[in-house]
């Protein structure tokens, strides 16, 4: 009993981390059109970027700034790259726009296993996942470490942040429009590529907060992480309902917690399998999601 | 025949029909990975039967075909009629567990594959001319079935579901029977592409079939144009052959290039460089002086 | 200001979408606080002209004057702002919003006084008071058509363009969108109107123009219209 606590609280964790993800590219999907599957690999980059930082400076505070800017910068930076071919929003179809993403994934990936430590995973310093100051709650075999519990509650305050942006604002108001009908959101005088473009900033701050709670929460990162990643935020999204905000919301966490308790049973490799079986049954038994799409 | 002459034209025939696996499902515009997988499973296949059980050559190239065509039409059962999005994330699910597999399975050879996959033919050259030549005639033959295909009145029903599926359905046309025959395809020419693979490099390991591979066939695809089988044909080589001149500093940046090259052609010209309106251009010219003469 | 001087002013528009020639050579202004009416078929291109004029067309030639400002090419957002505002066909509301949400969004470019003109558009709509935090897509028919006109106001607006507002809607609530159209021009607004119902909308416009494939085939006032052998003919089944 007392492990399977400890694993759902590791499992909410990692979920919450999916969750940012998740929402992330919905969010782009919703409001800016593009199936950005890459997003993760933007946040794995981020991540190095944020290690690179504190490696030469020595700055803990100076890495997480760093890694937050350069999330908002590739995603902005790669913007008028995206809104360039949905202008034709008409004739050009939505796939194209994934492909895309998938060739700046690959860029993006080749270069991290390239040049950063020698293609070698990097190691954050313990100096920002706490590491070394041992597990923060520890009762009988339940341990609960720092990072975990500021995953958990960074990741559940930004995504009520988001929530409370998208249906108590402005911008969340023009942001929810343009989901439900790009066309009449035009003619009532909401300018698509201007809110398209707000869009790829709020991502970019949101995959920086990510970037840097993954580097807390799992302590290192390889440049294969983030095509894993995109692979399970793609599928997540897609069983929860292309760009249901709710429903990645709540398969997000699932999953976060399944393959906690997988991982309780079984070796690395095979777990992660696992989880991926799972996803694979529910998505060829319901290829248009769970909870419906909102497309 | 040098050796390096050899593997360039015969990875390049694989790397066609790869990139061609991805353009006939890519007709009804769904990208099925899933090829990429089955071009695994059957290379293993291929693998162990012609090692562990001395199958012959010929045996092992139609059953590998067919294990993918099979595993392919399963497969499409549920994902025929599926929206791209689904399919892209069945394909990378299959490939991401044919690979945990492999890794893990002692009979597999795990994350070192298998090695010393015996000759067709005894003597090394014969061997190669040999598979130099299979390798080719199965291009044709897939070309030529694409070919005919898309000259068809299915290829037709296959354009009109690309660009208006709601509108398609209304004349009569059954995408999801559609879908399942273009999927089913698709794979036996991955299953197809597998065995060759195995046989040419001898060897077969995890590695070879990534999502570095899934980039390569996608970049031939969609910068030699997405909109006729040639784009495919023309692509290969050139985009295979230029990082080989390359000096040896860039050329480990080959899959950096193919991005960015992947980036700017769907930027610049979406259709990618070889369109449909030039191919009926040129059609039309051959004819034309077929005429003359 | 004088009550003749036109507040939209189209001259020889033109418009094609692809090769499609929508729009041909078209010339009509609407005068301050004057309701016109579009009369034509489906397809004729009424609903290209308004959509030229909110800027989410580029017409190929001619010019469009609004308040006496040159506006061909220029986007949505700016026109709306400048004080126009269009009721789309089908009403345009979002189903998944509540109504209060649809409302803030005409009030997108300018949300300052948007508290007092809530209170205005709820005064003048009570349903829509009542229904505030409902979802769009539970009201219905006439009152959608209600919430896409209540937006337009809170756009605050000096020209609106109301596009076939009759559309589905049984006769006696068409009466009742009529009269509001009616009552609003009476406030002031100029109203741009595209109707099927040809006889109806005659009968609370000023003027009117007759649109046939992408022309302008007749002009003049209402009444002149509705005595019209050709219009009684083609429109009013007389």
């Amino acid at each position: 009993m007392e492990i399977l606590i400890a694993q759902i609280f590791n499992g909410l964790s990692i979920g919450s981390i999916y969750v940012l993800l998740v929402t992330g590219f919905n969010l782009l999907l919703l409001v800016a059109m593009i199936i950005h599957f890459s997003f993760p690999v933007v946040v794995v980059f981020s991540m190095y970027i944020s290690w690179v930082v504190m490696t030469l400076t020595g700055s803990v505070t100076l890495g997480v700034v760093g890694g937050i800017a350069s999330a908002i910068i590739v995603n902005m930076i790669t913007a008028p790259m995206f809104q360039h071919i949905m202008k034709d929003r008409g004739s050009v179809d939505i796939n194209a726009t994934m492909v895309i993403s998938m060739g700046m994934g690959m860029v993006i990936t080749d270069i991290l296993s390239h040049t950063f430590n020698q293609g070698f995973p990097i190691a954050f310093p313990d100096a920002l996942t706490g590491n070394d100051q041992g597990a923060l709650i520890s009762v009988g075999l339940v341990s609960i470490s720092r990072g975990q519990v500021l995953t958990l509650v960074i990741g559940v305050l930004f995504v009520a942040f988001l929530f409370w942006l998208l249906y108590k604002t402005r911008a969340g108001r023009a942001f929810r429009a343009i989901a439900e009908d790009p066309n009449g959101a035009k003619l009532v005088g909401i300018p698509l590529l201007k809110t398209g473009f707000q869009s790829y900033a709020l991502t970019g701050i949101l995959g920086g907060v990510t970037a840097v709670l993954m580097a807390v929460l799992l302590g290192s990162a390889s440049a294969g992480l983030g095509d894993q990643l995109g692979h399970k935020v793609l599928a997540v999204s897609i069983i929860a309902g292309l760009g249901n905000l709710t429903g990645g919301l709540i398969i997000g966490l699932l999953l976060g917690i399944l393959e906690a308790i997988i991982q309780g049973y079984l070796a690395g490799s095979w777990s992660n399998a696992i989880a991926f079986i799972v996803m694979l049954v529910v998505i060829l038994a319901k290829p248009k999601g769970v909870f419906g799409s909102k497309l | 025949m040098s050796l390096t002459l050899f593997y360039y034209l015969a990875i390049t025939a694989i790397y066609i029909l790869m990139s061609w696996s991805i353009y006939i499902p890519y007709r009804v515009g769904q990208l099925h990975f899933m090829t990429v997988a089955n071009m695994a499973v059957s290379a293993y296949f291929a693998a162990l039967m012609a090692i562990n059980f001395a199958w012959p050559f010929w045996l092992v190239l139609i059953a590998g075909t067919l294990l993918g065509a099979l595993i392919g039409f399963l497969v499409s059962n549920a994902i025929g009629d599926a929206p791209c999005f689904a399919v892209v994330i069945v394909g990378f699910t299959f490939i991401y567990l044919t690979k945990t597999i492999i890794e893990n399975v002692e009979a597999f050879g795990g994350p070192l594959g298998i090695f010393s996959i015996p000759k067709v033919l005894s003597a090394s050259a014969d061997n190669r001319t040999l598979l130099l030549i299979v390798a080719y005639a199965l291009v044709l033959i897939t070309g030529f079935l694409i070919t005919r295909f898309d000259h068809s009145r299915l290829g037709r029903a296959a354009s009109a579901i690309f660009i208006d599926r709601d509108l398609a359905v209304s004349f009569g046309v059954d995408v999801k029977k559609m879908g399942m025959f273009l999927q089913t395809w698709a794979s036996a020419v991955g299953g197809m592409a597998g065995v060759m693979y195995s046989f040419i490099m001898r060897s077969v390991s995890p590695n070879h079939f990534t999502f570095h591979l899934i980039g390569i066939c996608m970049t031939m695809l969609f910068v030699g144009g997405y909109t006729t089988m040639w784009g495919a044909l023309l692509a290969a080589p050139i985009l295979w052959g230029f990082p080989l001149i390359l000096p040896e500093a860039l050329q480990s940046w080959n899959i950096v290039i193919y991005g960015v090259l992947l980036i700017v052609v769907l930027v610049i010209k979406p259709e990618g460089i070889i369109t449909r309106p030039m191919v009926k251009k040129i059609e039309s010219l051959l004819s034309g002086k077929r005429k003359k003469v | 200001m004088a009550q003749n001087d036109s507040i939209l002013k189209i001259n020889n528009l033109s418009v094609a979408y692809g090769h499609v020639q929508a729009l041909n050579d078209i010339s009509l202004d609407v005068k301050r606080g004057e309701i016109v009416v579009l009369v034509g078929a489906n397809g004729a291109g009424k609903t290209s002209i308004m959509e030229t004029v909110l800027g989410a067309n580029v017409p190929v030639s001619g010019d469009i004057e609004f308040k006496g400002m040159h506006i061909g090419g220029v986007p949505v957002d700016k026109n709306v702002r400048n004080g126009m505002f269009l009721v789309p066909e089908g009403r345009g509301v979002f189903s998944s919003m509540t109504v209060m949400d649809n409302l803030l969004l005409g009030a997108h470019h300018n949300l300052k006084n948007s508290t007092e003109k809530l209170e205005l558009v709820f005064e003048s709509f009570p349903v829509l008071g009542e229904r505030r935090t409902q979802v769009a897509g539970t009201l219905s028919g006439g009152e959608r058509q209600m919430l896409a006109i209540a937006r337009a106001l809170m756009s605050s607006p000096e020209m609106i363009m109301v596009d076939e507002p009759s559309i589905g809607l049984a006769p006696i609530i068409v009466n009742d969108i009529f009269e509001i159209l009616v009552n609003l021009n009476k406030e002031g607004y100029s109203i741009l109107l595209s109707e099927q119902n040809v006889y109806k909308a005659l009968k609370i416009a000023h003027r009117g123009y007759v649109l046939e494939t992408g022309k302008i085939t007749k002009s003049g006032t209402a009444e002149e219209l509705l005595n019209d052998e050709a219009v009684r003919e083609a429109y009013l089944g007389a």
